[in-house]
């Protein structure tokens, strides 16, 4: 028994090593190890700057190779996260960017309805992610009813399910 | 509050269907298929009523544009145990699919037959799949729909006009139907707005509602055809 735990855990910590160094090497859930942190503290760089629609449209807008490209046309770094996200920008391919705050198909959430009219902050829905080192690999809040309900409560806003639902 | 109605004109209505078409494309109403059709079980939204009069060749043909009458005394909202209808202050008779649990209790209780039961999940030919309207959700298996006045419209619009700090105006939010009705034979609108069309078109003589002795009083008012 001894020395198949024995085993067991030797084949098993190795094993989590790798993935360890492999997942914070290519950014856990996201294919480049993108730093929000540098972006944002280093740089000076507003969420807005980026997520260009999040003000005026329905959807933020997850950038991609277009708009990285206007400042990562070549390497101004020697991190392996830029060397990875220039590998797409010069092939001009699109970065699987996996989305990580989703709202149900039969909800009606519009960005603009919170950020210009409701005048809310990004932080409210999705936490610090300006000191964040590491991408975003879940969402800061789940997005239920409830809390939806909430927030809409305390500001005075239509509870009516017509108000989101569709 | 507005109270958001309807008002077709039959002497206006040619009985084309674009009014159909437009619903059923606008709120991503599945196609069922010749098989479940034959059952009854065909889903539309938006519905042309007609019935034909005299004999052949000298028949007349009669049409009734048929949507949700968003009802001011909806019986259906009255009889859903989970309150996945109900009727919201600005008079739309809301069906909210999450929420719905599938009793279809509320089918039977509509006496103009417009609520529709999923009796099958929603399919559409691969190349419709890349078309649907991203504004209204698909709705899945085993939940009741009907026409919503096309609310995700108005959700828009509202948020338009707040934008723009102003009030909504008349023609902001109008559903599908009515836009895309060729001959004009619909208009939407506050029907408590006096300023609003609508609201004048209800008062005409000419201005019934289907099957008033019920005391539903459904907001779709008719403009009966002269002859």
């Amino acid at each position: 028994m001894k020395i198949k735990q024995v085993i067991l855990i030797g084949l098993l910590l190795p094993a989590s090593l790798v993935f360890a160094y492999l997942n914070g090497r290519d950014g856990g859930s996201q294919p480049i190890a993108y730093n929000h942190n540098m972006h944002v503290q280093e740089n000076d760089m507003e969420c807005l700057d980026c997520h260009v629609y999040a003000e005026d449209g329905a959807r933020a807008s997850i950038p991609n190779v277009e708009l990285c490209r206007d400042c990562h046309e070549e390497a101004s770094t020697e991190s392996e996260a830029e060397a990875a996200l220039l590998s797409y920008v010069n092939d001009n391919r699109r970065i699987p960017w996996r989305q990580i705050n989703v709202v149900p198909d039969y909800a009606y959430f519009s960005h603009r309805r919170h950020v210009k009219l409701g005048e809310l902050d990004c932080v409210a829905c999705h936490g610090e992610v300006g000191e964040m080192v590491k991408p975003v690999s879940e969402p800061f809040q789940e997005v239920t009813m409830d809390w939806c309900m909430d927030c809409h409560e305390a500001r005075n806003v239509s509870n009516d399910c017509y108000a989101c639902h569709r | 509050m507005p109270k958001w109605g309807m008002v077709i004109d039959l002497n206006k209505c040619t009985g084309c269907g674009e009014c159909v078409t437009a619903c059923k494309v606008e709120l991503n109403v599945p196609v069922v298929g010749p098989e479940e059709s034959a059952k009854g079980r065909t889903i539309l939204c938006m519905d042309i009523l007609s019935t034909y009069e005299g004999e052949f060749p000298e028949v007349k043909m009669r049409h009734m544009p048929r949507p949700c009458f968003h009802c001011e005394h909806p019986p259906c909202t009255k009889v859903c145990p989970v309150r996945a209808t109900y009727k919201n202050d600005e008079g739309i008779v809301a069906q909210i699919y999450p929420q719905c649990i599938g009793c279809r209790y509320c089918q039977v209780a509509c006496p103009y037959t417009v609520k529709h039961f999923n009796w099958t999940k929603p399919e559409w030919p691969e190349e419709r799949c890349e078309a649907l309207n991203p504004d209204v959700s698909v709705r899945p298996e085993g939940v009741v729909e009907k026409c919503t006045f096309c609310v995700h419209r108005l959700q828009k619009a509202k948020e338009q006009a707040a934008v723009d700090g102003r009030d909504l105006r008349e023609g902001d939010y109008v559903p599908a139907c009515v836009e895309s009705c060729p001959t004009k034979a619909m208009y939407f609108g506050d029907l408590d707005n006096p300023k609003h069309k609508v609201s004048q078109l209800k008062k005409s003589h000419r201005a019934f509602r289907l099957m008033e002795d019920l005391g539903t009083e459904p907001k779709v008012y008719y403009l009966s055809e002269v002859e």
